[in-house]
């Protein structure tokens, strides 16, 4: 087990190695030069040539790739941004805080409500509150983050004025991010739930449970929850890649000084470092969240605990053989 | 008095599309420490009386259209669902056919017996533990097995285990269903002695289904053939087996091969169960039978006592024309 | 991730079987059109694509024609959605509009099918290190959430319609490719592989008639569910700025400049709001009945 969890974080590694290459391959192809774009016009060869070589610009692509890498490994350092100087670093420590925050109520809000809510239309089936659910589930499904959000704006800050239309500051201001992040989530987690746990109840041993005299309610939680758990979890995994994304998007909206923010006003002005850093830091993220995932598996189902802690073994023999 | 009287059973499975007659009108009676066998085909509603017995037919489509379900003087269909509770697993328990699933999966095998303890057994969990070990003991597996997972063991051995659960609670009767079917033929015999032992040092009743007369006759006191959802024949183990009456049952012994004559081919029974949606009126039987008349196909057939301790629901054999 | 995968190679297994058998097209489709839901999300998609090819049938208005005068005007008779800042007819770009989201969706989904056919296929059939070599590649483009792939993506190529439908269908590639690649494993054991390759059969010859047919099933639950997400992606991407662009009117894109304005004119948010959500809805439903039709056991 201990093995599976280090081969994955150093999985890890050739991923986001991976990660950096695509993305800062992307920003490098782009047209147009960026130190042109800074001084504007009316600039001279030798002002050119000293930007160029501040912003690292004056080397070839390997050149640059490489001290990218350099600087992030060794001093976690993403660079400057081309504009205002500022370390990109010390931006992210001000701003992934707000994103963080913002993404983890969330992923605790889209769990606590989905996962009831489509237990309760499961042992519900075919209940009107189990079609009304669905019904939710699915409207819910169908709108982006973004607009219910501004369908939020418009009715809660614009119409009935029950809340704050922008920032962070006041508790009540967190009720719109929070629930456009969560919402769509919400209504997945609940359809997934749904669909598991009708699939679980159905199975033998929730019969052999019954035979056994014990009440529905042990049933549920002890017997049919655990094992409609893992596609659960991994839904609730990707969630998180979802409203890490979208947090651009909302962040936008409702004018959150987050990492949403950042990356958008970056793109706006073609500030590359700052977008190469984004993207490489949600990646990362995403890359733990996986990992939790598969930790979490291994948690509840005995069987992937034995396939990881074989397939440590099988390693070992292959190993073996090719010395033999 | 009997431990167990079914008295005209009925079961229905109601859908939008359909209504299907699973169990009709099925009369049986278990005597304290005897072992009935109920017999038949695939689909002739076995399974579905067994789990009649102990309310675990699925809703909401399964329904109770009629009968009673006497156990201990009581009837089970009037029971709360509280009281219900305190039956299954405890006087009642159940094995089912396929041991491969009738596990939980992520819950120790220690675990799943310790949990029928120490909710009927009224102890702690810690003793609820140790009798959960020495269950597991007694069907022949280690004690050191018990923190282990379903996936770790072969059919067979969860089969054993799926035993000692039923058994954990000394419960007065046992319901089958087929325990050794999805078995290796090996395994069969080894499992079924093994719950011949432990039935009988416990004096446990049991109702052991199945669709292999072999099983019946060396384990069952009585039996019922069962087709199409009635019961075609009752009567104990030696009526049944020497002097067979229903031409269903005469059918079911003549696909057996014999060892005695040197047969060509084995005999089946032409066509086909009934599809329990749509029954044909008068015997379930008469499409299949060779002694069929146009009588038999219009007149409801009556469960009727031939000799003491023997039933035929066959109208031709009451009247001694077979 | 491994459970995941499990499911995956599973659902393959169930939909080349069912594929195999000729003429349960036929039972396919009367699922289909058995399913209440299901039809009713494929009479909205239908309705919607009529609506957007047909739109100068469904409107008199210009949506490009600006009357600075008629600003700002709320639905009425004249203009059933009201106008928006430059006093265009709401209704109309709103039909003209999803001629580019739909066309984009379409496209996005049909190049990320295609991508995902070339390399999961490829992967599938040829395993070992092709195989690795090729899942790791997707390992990492899936470690970028797919909404900002696209946006990277787009923040370089440029907008435009073309570099949208470009951008978005990256973060397609790697569901469709892994799909593609455990139906293409579990078909590759199979005997008639073996015989088509004894007979002399080249690689590419046998991918293209024995292997991409039993595909097809898979491919069209994967790209019917799709449709719904890269709406999703292109009315983000526009309403960011990234996507389409003004004046060319796309609901994402509306609905950016209705923002702005979203204290005094509420009409400028509602209706391109709701056009997004009844698309991905209907496409939605009629993706989860064409699921449910193809494969009965994967019903919920």
């Amino acid at each position: 087990m201990a093995k599976y969890i280090i081969k994955r974080i150093l999985w890890m590694i050739p991923v986001m190695l991976g990660v950096l290459i695509i993305v800062f391959t992307i920003s490098y192809l782009t047209p147009g030069d960026p130190v042109i774009t800074i001084l504007g016009s009316g600039y001279t060869p030798e002002k050119y040539a000293a930007k160029a070589a501040e912003l690292n610009l004056d080397k070839g692509y390997f050149g640059q790739l490489g001290s990218y890498i350099w600087g992030i490994v060794t001093r976690f350092d993403f660079g400057k941004s081309f504009y205002s100087n500022l370390s990109i670093t010390g931006e992210f420590a001000r701003r992934f805080p707000i994103t963080a925050a913002l993404g983890i109520f969330g992923c605790i809000i889209m769990v606590v409500l989905g996962l009831p809510l489509g237990i309760l239309s499961a042992v519900k089936q075919y209940s009107v509150l189990d079609y009304t659910l669905t019904v939710i589930a699915l409207v819910l499904a169908a709108m982006p983050g973004f607009v219910l959000a501004i369908l939020g704006l418009v009715l809660f800050g614009v119409r009935l004025r029950w809340l704050p239309i922008t920032g962070l500051d006041t508790p009540k201001s967190w009720i719109l991010p929070l629930a456009t992040n969560a919402m769509p989530c919400v209504a997945m987690i609940m359809r997934q739930t749904r669909t598991n746990m009708l699939e679980v109840i159905r199975q033998d041993y929730i019969r052999t449970a019954r035979s056994k005299g014990l009440s529905e309610r042990t049933i549920l939680w002890k017997h049919a929850l655990k094992n409609c758990l893992i596609p659960i979890i991994t839904v609730t995994g990707g969630m998180v890649a979802m409203v890490m994304a979208g947090s651009i998007i909302t962040e936008n909206i409702f004018n959150i000084k987050g990492m949403g923010t950042y990356m958008y006003a970056a793109i706006m002005q073609r500030d590359y470092p700052i977008v190469n850093g984004c993207v490489l830091l949600i990646a990362f993220i995403v890359c733990c969240v996986n990992l939790i995932v598969d930790i979490c598996y291994a948690l509840i189902d005995p069987r992937i605990r034995a396939r990881y802690a074989s397939s440590g073994k099988k390693h070992k023999k292959k190993a073996h053989k090719e010395v033999t | 008095m009997s431990l167990l009287e079914i008295k005209n059973l009925s079961i229905h499975f109601v859908t939008r599309y359909s209504d299907v007659h699973a169990v009709n009108g099925v009369d049986l009676t278990i005597e304290e420490g005897k072992t009935l066998g109920l017999v038949g085909e695939t689909g002739a509603g076995k399974t579905t009386t067994a789990l009649g017995i102990l309310r675990l037919i699925q809703k909401p489509q399964g329904r109770y259209e009629s009968g009673e379900i006497i156990f201990k003087g009581k009837d089970l269909l009037k029971a709360t669902d509280d009281e219900m509770r305190s039956v299954r697993g405890n006087e009642i328990s159940m094995i089912f056919q396929d041991p491969m699933t009738a596990l939980n999966p992520i819950l120790t095998v220690g675990d799943q017996i310790a949990e029928v303890i120490h909710l009927h057994g009224k102890c702690s969990q810690a003793e609820a533990n140790e009798r959960a070990v020495k269950m597991l003991e007694m069907v022949g597996i280690r004690a050191e097995r018990a923190g282990e997972y379903p996936h770790q063991f072969s059919g067979g051995m969860k089969q054993r285990v799926v035993i000692a659960m039923a058994l954990a609670c000394n419960p007065s009767l046992l319901i089958a269903d087929e325990p050794t079917t999805a078995l290796d033929v090996t395994i069969q015999a080894q499992v079924l002695e093994m719950m011949a032992d432990l039935k009988k040092g416990r004096g446990t009743a049991m109702l052991l289904i199945t669709h292999d007369l072999g099983i019946v006759a060396e384990n069952c006191d009585d039996v019922a053939i069962m087709y199409a959802g009635e019961v075609i024949e009752y009567g104990t183990l030696e009526r049944i087996f020497h002097n067979p009456k229903h031409p269903y049952t005469l059918g079911l012994f003549g696909s057996i091969p014999s060892l005695d004559k040197d047969e060509e081919r084995l005999h089946p029974i032409e066509g086909l169960m009934p599809d329990p949606a749509a029954l044909p009126a008068g015997c379930k039987f008469h499409d299949r039978c060779a002694y069929a008349t146009d009588e038999c196909a219009s007149c409801e057939q009556e469960l009727a006592e031939m000799e003491s301790g023997h039933k035929v629901r066959c109208a031709r054999v009451m009247k001694g024309e077979i | 991730m491994t459970r995941k995968k499990q499911r995956d190679e599973k659902l393959a297994a169930n939909l080349t079987e069912l594929t195999r058998k000729q003429g349960q097209w036929r039972e396919v489709l009367m699922r289909l059109v058995r399913n209440k839901v299901g039809m009713f999300g494929a009479i909205l998609c239908i309705a919607l694509v009529i609506l957007c090819i047909g739109a100068p049938l469904f409107t008199k208005w210009d949506p490009y024609e600006q009357a600075v005068i008629n600003k700002f005007i709320y639905p009425g008779r004249e203009h059933i959605f009201g106008t928006d800042d430059f006093g265009r007819d709401l209704w109309a770009r709103l039909i003209y509009g999803g001629r580019y989201s739909l066309l984009i969706a379409f496209g996005a989904t049909c190049f990320s099918t295609c991508m995902g056919v070339l390399l999961g296929s490829i992967a599938g059939y040829f395993g070992g290190r092709t195989d690795l070599l090729i899942t790791r590649f997707l390992d990492i483009l899936q470690a970028i959430p797919s909404l900002l792939l696209a946006i990277a993506i787009s923040s370089a190529l440029g907008s435009g319609p073309f570099n949208t439908m470009l951008a978005i269908s990256m973060g397609g590639i790697a569901g469709g490719a892994r799909m593609m690649r455990s139906v293409v494993m579990s078909i590759r054991g199979n005997e008639y592989i073996e015989a088509a390759k004894a007979t002399g059969s080249s690689n590419a010859r046998t991918i293209a008639t024995h292997v991409l047919p039993n595909t097809i099933a898979p491919l069209i639950i994967n790209a019917s569910l799709s449709i719904g997400g890269n709406i999703m992606s292109i009315s983000g991407l526009s309403f960011i700025g990234l996507g389409v662009q003004a004046p060319t009117p796309e609901w994402g894109s509306i609905l950016a400049v209705g923002k702005t304005y979203i204290r005094d004119f509420w009409p400028l948010v509602v209706f391109p709001s709701m056009f997004i959500a009844i698309t991905i809805f209907g496409f939605n439903l009629f993706g989860d009945a064409l699921r449910d039709a193809l494969d009965p056991k994967l019903k919920d």
